[in-house]
């Protein structure tokens, strides 16, 4: 391959880096987008996003055949093909990627496998996958590098029996019993996954509850399921060793419930994930990287580098697919001399976990931090005609409304379908909706998505699918 | 130590500086303006890319920079590490060779005072703080651009929709259900003069509705042309000017002042000023006359509500004053005028004139005043009709004074007399009261020892 020279360089094929790509060659620049991986579409399509939901579409099935079976409906055992599922995974993952394909050829935008580091403010070298280097020189560049698991130094990396989730969405066994160190997203995901499958799951988390950045009340139809399922769920407990024996994995844990020591046959390791804005050579470019491996924005994602943008993972946190392809759209279009700028309000959170775990803007957990006056409108799936048809009872909707405006400021689902359900929540903070603006929308009945027009009806006193005590003071319709 | 120098602003060079906002020894935050700059499309400043201790100045106003000269040096020692200011600009920057490398060998976890900026035209080590400008956007709002939207009761397709324009939604109010902001009021922001001071009035419908464009022509098919861009104070009065001219029935009176006695006791006050370096004008007098009739009037110390069907009355006395200069009409507003005395209003004139010359007025110097006076006794002319500063209700103009023979009942008498034009909005003011306004005015000029009652 020869040296090649563009418009504009994207390094990283992320959900961010071929959004980011595709809209610069949309806007009419010459695009080179390099990527590391055989396979466009970064961690999120390849080993992330959509292959897990893919397991858990398979857990789900599980789940609810199980269930079902206590209602008149068997299907006799579960016979897992680990195979088979692992194929229809990768086929899903292959048309994906295949597909991203496609769209950069129709956009000829060129694609370089490789690792690529900037040399200069005005060039990236890439060692080529299959040998050799190319030197990409450009006028624009947006570095969409992502993250990595990060691992943890006393436990033997080494041993195929510690695993991250790339490995766990290999599905290469179904342990007998399996260690998830970290109670964030992802852990809990594989955990759902891997207890479907068969596994017996125990999970260890740091801080004091589950999916630590939800409020509580959310995440508590979780935490009691899974207590209730898993093996084991141990909050406040720290994991001080791991000792490899031939037996299995042997782990100290330090914390008020767990035992001092307990041996697993395979260790899940979900304890969050780094930037690696320390990786690509940045500081050849002149572009600043925080201590911890961040690349700080403007609004318009420029670095501190005027013609070097950054996007996704790598500016900071939420990492999540979807801020990054917003982000990438601001990015491109600020190259293409438009004046954009990232003004989301919120961005969703979601646990793909039974049940689905998500929320948007502010939680209540913050909003009392940042002193915040809010109210709250809460509504109980076990009053939802949807949710019992389902066979499930559990979830909640809870929206919060700023007390002074009266709009939404944030939002809290648990439930089936959750992270489908937020999507709502989220167009209401970013249209400055309040209460009336979405109990007086119209819901399909009976549907899942009634229930937030419940809650919103809940904060209003306009509910009559429950009855709340009146107080003084609490009816909030004026009219 | 720390250089700073201008960043790269895109397509602009030898642009001058019109304000300081830092001295020496001054203790500056990451991202505090440091100098404003102005080109002819907008004004910028340029903020600190680090903070620190403002050591020495390299610039003064008027001197003419381009991209890399140096502001001031800046004395970081001491001072904590600041994120790098990530400032947003419209216009990508077209970067020449510089090497940034050789500085870049550093850790890469620093301030950007270090860091180097590809775009500095100085070597490695020469700070160009990061894309300082907040420069610029086509509609010359580039500043605004930069405001953090954060509360604003609008869509993300508005929002989107006003930073393509460059518009500050902060300082708009919007006609929607609820306050909220919407399409419409975005694009009357932008078209409107009230974009410039941030508010559009609700169910306004936009100046110059109905009324038919002036064909446009080719004049080269008449002979030679040139096109010039209008100046930014010129594109931001124009369409103030025009929405009063439309809004406003004007109806403009004339009168004659006898200042005969008063400018004897100005040229003697202003002989002694001179020596102390300043000057008295007639505009100081007629500015404290003016109050005292406002307040004989105060109706003409009032403005209209947006219903039209109320006034409000103001209980406070800041009087514009029209301003010649280089780039156009401008006026600033001298505030609390009725407790300054002649001194003092004379020295804030010159102050104030002499800033207005030079472009350093800001927003805050034009905003707030409740009655105009546009003076052209410097130049001559015998009467004129000045357009009313609407919200304004009326405006004072003044031609050149000139010696009269003025019958005393007996003689003809050599008297300085001076032409007013008080121009007032019919709505508010109806003709006899401007008549015993202006009668007032000119008995206050003619014997000024009723200023003090």
């Amino acid at each position: 391959m020869e040296n090649q020279t563009a418009e504009v360089l994207v390094l990283g094929a992320g959900p961010g880096g071929y959004t980011a790509a595709f809209r610069a060659a949309d806007l009419g620049k010459k695009v080179v987008l390099v990527d590391r991986e055989p396979a466009l579409g970064g961690v999120c399509l390849n080993v992330g996003c959509i292959p897990s939901k893919a397991l858990l579409h398979a857990a789900r099935v599980i789940a609810e055949t199980r269930e079902m079976s206590e209602n008149g409906v068997s299907f006799g055992p579960v016979s897992i093909d680990l195979d088979r599922l692992r194929a229809w995974k990768d086929g899903v993952v292959g048309r994906l990627t295949g597909g991203l394909a496609t769209l950069a050829r129709q956009r000829r935008v060129t694609t370089i496998r490789g690792y690529g580091r900037f040399t200069s403010p005005r060039e990236l070298a890439v060692e080529l996958a299959e040998g050799g280097a190319v030197s990409v020189g450009f006028e624009h560049a947006i570095i969409a590098a992502g993250s990595e698991a990060i691992t943890l130094p006393f436990i033997p990396a080494s041993d195929p029996r510690v695993i991250d989730s790339t490995g766990a969405l290999e599905i290469g066994e179904v342990p007998p019993r399996l260690l998830v160190i970290g109670g964030g997203i992802i852990g809990l995901e594989m955990a759902t996954v891997y207890h479907e499958l068969g596994a017996k799951i125990t999970v260890v988390e740091l801080l004091d509850q589950l999916i630590p950045g939800a409020d509580r009340d959310v995440v508590a139809p979780l935490a009691k399921r899974v207590a209730r399922l898993y093996e084991n769920v141990y909050l406040k407990t720290k994991v001080t060793a791991v000792q490899a024996g031939p037996e299995g994995l042997t782990v100290s844990f330090d914390g008020p419930k767990a035992p001092a020591t307990d041996t697993f046959d395979r260790i899940l390791v979900a304890v969050g994930r780094r930037p690696n804005g320390s990786l690509i050579g940045a500081e050849r470019a002149g572009v600043a990287v925080d201590p911890s491996g961040f690349i700080p924005v403007s609004k318009q994602m420029r670095t501190s580098v005027p013609h070097i943008f950054a996007i996704g993972d790598v500016v900071g946190q939420p990492m999540l697919a979807h801020k990054a392809m917003h982000e990438a759209k601001v990015a491109a279009e600020v190259i293409a001399g438009k004046n954009s700028f990232f003004d989301a309000r919120a961005i969703p959170s979601v646990a793909y976990t039974d049940p689905e775990v998500a929320w948007a803007g502010v939680t209540e957990n913050e909003a009392r931090a940042a002193g915040v006056a809010y109210g709250k409108g809460v509504f109980p799936w076990a009053a939802s005609g949807r949710s019992l048809t389902l066979g499930r009872s559990e979830g909640m909707t809870k929206v919060l409304f700023d007390e002074a405006t009266g709009r939404v400021i944030g939002c809290g689902i648990t439930g089936p379908s959750a992270g489908d359900l937020i999507a709502e929540a989220v167009l209401a903070i970013e249209m400055g909706a309040d209460a009336a603006d979405i109990g007086l929308t119209i819901h399909p009945h009976p549907t899942l998505s009634e229930t937030v027009a419940m809650a919103a009806e809940a904060f209003e006193g306009t509910i009559t699918d429950l009855y709340l005590p009146r107080r003084p003071g609490t009816a909030r319709s004026a009219t | 130590m720390t250089e700073v120098s201008v960043p790269d602003l895109g397509d602009f060079a030898d642009v001058p500086v019109i304000e300081i906002h830092v001295a020496p020894g001054d203790v500056v935050n990451n991202e505090d303006p440091l100098v404003t700059l102005e080109s002819d499309k907008a004004t910028m400043d340029i903020p600190s890319p680090t903070a620190g201790t403002v050591r020495e100045l390299r610039v003064k106003v008027g001197d003419l920079v381009s991209r890399g000269s140096p502001i001031l040096s800046l004395d970081t020692e001491g001072a904590a590490v600041e994120p790098p200011p990530l400032t947003d600009q419209q216009e990508p920057p077209t970067l020449d060779a510089a090497d940034p490398v050789e500085a870049a060998r550093e850790p890469a976890a620093r301030s950007i005072a270090e860091a180097p900026v590809a775009g500095a035209t100085a070597g490695a080590g020469e700070v160009g703080a990061a894309a300082g400008a907040s420069a610029a956007a086509g509609a010359g709002a580039g500043a605004e651009a930069l405001a953090d939207f954060d509360g604003v009761h609008a869509s993300p397709g508005v929002r989107r929709l006003a930073r393509e324009l460059g518009l500050d939604l902060t300082a708009l109010s919007g006609t929607g259900p609820k306050g909220r902001i919407t399409k419409e009021d975005v694009i009357a922001g932008v078209r409107g003069p009230a974009a410039a001071e941030g508010g559009v009035r609700g169910g306004e419908p936009p100046a110059g509705a109905g009324i038919p464009e002036v064909p446009a022509q080719d004049f080269s098919k008449f002979g030679p042309v040139e096109v010039r861009p209008l100046t930014r104070i010129q594109r931001l009065s124009g369409p103030a000017l025009h929405r009063s001219w439309l809004n406003v029935p004007h109806v403009t009176h004339d009168d004659e002042a006898d200042i005969t006695d008063l400018d004897a006791y100005r040229r003697e006050l202003d002989t002694a000023a001179k020596a102390e370096g300043y000057r008295v004008t007639l505009l100081a007098f007629l500015l404290k006359a003016s109050v005292s009739a406002l307040r004989e009037f105060p109706k003409f110390n009032s403005s209209l509500t947006p219903e039209k069907d109320a006034l409000i009355y103001k209980g406070y006395y800041h009087l514009g004053v029209a301003v010649d200069t280089p780039d156009g009409l401008v006026v600033p507003v001298i505030r609390d005028v009725d407790r300054k005395g002649v001194t003092e209003l004379s020295k804030e004139l010159g102050v104030t004139s002499a800033r207005a010359r030079e472009g350093k007025l800001g927003l805050a110097d034009l905003q707030g005043a409740c009655f105009t006076i546009s003076s052209l006794g410097g130049i001559g002319g015998t009467s004129f009709t000045p357009i009313v500063n609407a919200p304004e209700v009326a405006i004072l103009g003044v031609v050149r004074s000139k010696m009269a023979p003025v019958w005393d009942g007996e003689a003809f008498v050599p008297r300085l007399m001076l032409p007013l034009s008080l121009s007032y909005d019919h709505r508010v003011i109806d003709g006899a009261l401007a008549a015993r306004f202006a009668r007032y005015l000119c008995g206050v000029l003619q014997d000024i020892r009723r200023l003090v009652l």
